[in-house]
């Protein structure tokens, strides 16, 4: 699904902030992405949703290497990728209802669809009663379930969301996390960057810990022992 | 009222653009601009009109055609009396009718004189004992140089200081300065292209700087140029239609105010300029042609812009 290999990223001139870094994410795997502030956790995100391009290394997604690929094929692969941003990026003259059917409509899905799937999501994070309203007069909360449910709304391949439930209470961070959850069992990756400890115990998922620019993968051990009991 | 409601209440109303492009700043400098605009575009091409009609008028009047001049003085400075000339002018016209280059003449009477001179000295001027010179009025079957000569050589033969006019001498200095006043009209039509374009770009591109990042989140969305190019070029469209039509309007007022009050201008070197269907055609697509050098403006601007994202 996506392979990373002795991928680094430099700003300009500066010194890299992701260095060496080699991993590979199995279709349908759950991940966390963990470490401390600085250490590289956005600018992996951004190599990921193709924000960036390496400054050396290799990027492979969907089985086509990234760095071979022209401009204008890169949407295509974008478009199977689901983003939740830190601070939500909503468009401030759409309402709740058109800014999570963007995705759909710039995928060019009949209206009629883009209508169903949405009305269904929203009714589902239960914004229902706020479709036609401006993100701006909603609360933070609100403005974050918004954004998942937009990176959500196309089941994309893969989900990439950058501290999801940073400013959710429990009740409805454990949700969008079961919503998360549910998506991972349709066959969705999904890699979650967070500093919630609790929520990486508490899901047990495999946790990719970044620490100054070198990656480093490990399994929970608890997820693990769960995992080998559920086979046995 | 209830927009103005729903904005306040925070209701979103109909979605226009996925980009907030409706509220940008400088909307009405940019209307203002165009309509400027439009309307300079609209007085550059009506003068181009006037001058190419003028142009039309001036050699199609004169051409194959030539003035005799009988001096009122002799060549040693006597002036002639009216009896002279006139039988001077019998003796031209004569001379005239017996050359088979010359297709028909006229003679001017005092009185045409009179009239010819009545825009530069006001009507009703007693010329009185004034002398004025005879003219007879010539149409030749060719302007060329041979026909030219044996002219002359019929005029010699009546009186030495006979003239003849061919008009060519200041036709041409006429022709190449009106010509020239057209092509600095095409110039200033020209220019107000490129201002158009040069504006209506510079505008786009503050607003993709202005929206940067809404603009870079609908490309990592996976939007394809093509999509968002359309926002921009829809809302330059739009921007410039509007600024268009109301110069265009106002422009089409001036063009057909001005003939209301020119009518008492008594000159004979300026046309009666009207406009014909041909030229209302051209008028009317002034403000689509702005609209269309606006849009791709846009378009270029954005695509330039969007290129440089990854």
């Amino acid at each position: 699904m996506i392979v990373f290999e002795h991928v680094g990223l430099r700003y300009g001139v500066g010194p890299e902030v992701l260095n060496n870094v080699n991993f590979a994410l199995e279709p349908g795997s759950f991940h966390f992405l963990s470490g401390p502030s600085g250490a590289g956790k956005t600018s992996l995100m951004n190599l990921m949703f193709l924000g960036r391009r390496p400054t050396r290394g290799l990027i492979s997604m969907f089985g086509q290497n990234i760095n071979d690929l022209p401009r204008h094929k890169l949407m295509h692969i974008r478009q199977r990728i689901g983003v939740v941003f830190q601070e939500f990026r909503l468009l401030p003259n759409l309402s709740t209802f058109d800014n999570v059917a963007l995705p759909l409509r710039i995928m060019g899905r009949p209206e009629k669809e883009v209508k169903s799937n949405v009305n269904e999501l929203l009714e589902w994070v239960g914004l229902g009663d706020y479709k036609n309203a401006l993100p701006q007069t909603l609360s933070g909360g609100q403005q974050q379930r918004i954004a998942i449910t937009r990176a959500v709304v196309t089941r994309p391949r893969l989900l990439l969301a950058d501290e999801p439930t940073g400013n959710l209470d429990d009740e409805i961070g454990y949700r969008l996390m079961g919503l998360f959850d549910q998506l991972n069992r349709m066959g969705t990756t999904i890699v979650i960057a967070t500093h919630n400890v609790q929520m990486m115990e508490k899901f047990g998922h495999p946790r990719m810990i970044l620490d100054a620019g070198h990656l480093t993968i490990e399994q929970n051990k608890s997820w693990i022992e769960k995992k080998i009991k559920d086979v046995f | 009222m209830g927009l103005f409601r729903d904005r306040k209440l925070g209701v979103a109303t109909k979605r226009q653009y996925d980009l907030p492009l409706d509220k940008s700043e400088g909307t009405s400098f940019i209307i203002l601009l165009i309509g400027l605009m439009t309307f300079l575009g609209f007085m550059a091409i009506a003068a181009s009109f006037v001058l190419s009609a003028m142009t039309e008028r001036w050699s199609s009047g004169l051409e194959n055609k030539a003035t005799i001049e009988i001096p009122a003085q002799t060549k040693q400075g006597k002036i002639r009396t009216d009896a002279q000339i006139k039988t001077l002018m019998n003796k031209v016209s004569k001379v005239m009718r017996a050359n088979p280059s010359v297709k028909s003449i006229e003679i001017l009477e005092k009185q045409d004189i009179q009239d010819l001179l009545e825009p530069w000295l006001g009507e009703g001027s007693d010329l009185g004992d004034i002398p004025l010179p005879g003219l007879v009025s010539i149409e030749l079957m060719s302007s060329s140089q041979p026909v030219i000569k044996s002219i002359e050589r019929d005029l010699k033969s009546v009186a030495n200081n006979i003239r003849l006019d061919t008009h060519r001498d200041w036709l041409t200095d006429l022709l190449s300065f009106t010509g020239s006043l057209q092509f600095s009209a095409v110039l200033i039509t020209l220019v107000i292209g490129v201002t158009t374009a040069t504006s209506i770009a510079g505008a786009v591109s503050s607003r993709v700087a202005i929206h940067k990042k809404d603009v870079e989140l609908l490309h990592l969305m996976g939007a394809s140029d093509e999509y968002i190019a359309k926002q921009f070029q829809r809302h330059a469209l739009l921007l410039t239609l509007r600024g268009a039509i109301v110069g265009g309007i106002i422009g089409g007022a001036v063009l057909f105010t001005i003939p209301i009050f020119s009518a008492d201008m008594a000159t004979t070197l300026v046309p009666d300029f009207s406009l014909n269907f041909i030229h209302l055609l051209i008028f009317m697509t002034v403000p689509f042609i702005i609209s269309g050098i606006s849009l791709l403006a846009a378009r270029m601007t954005v695509l330039r812009a969007l290129a440089k994202m990854p």
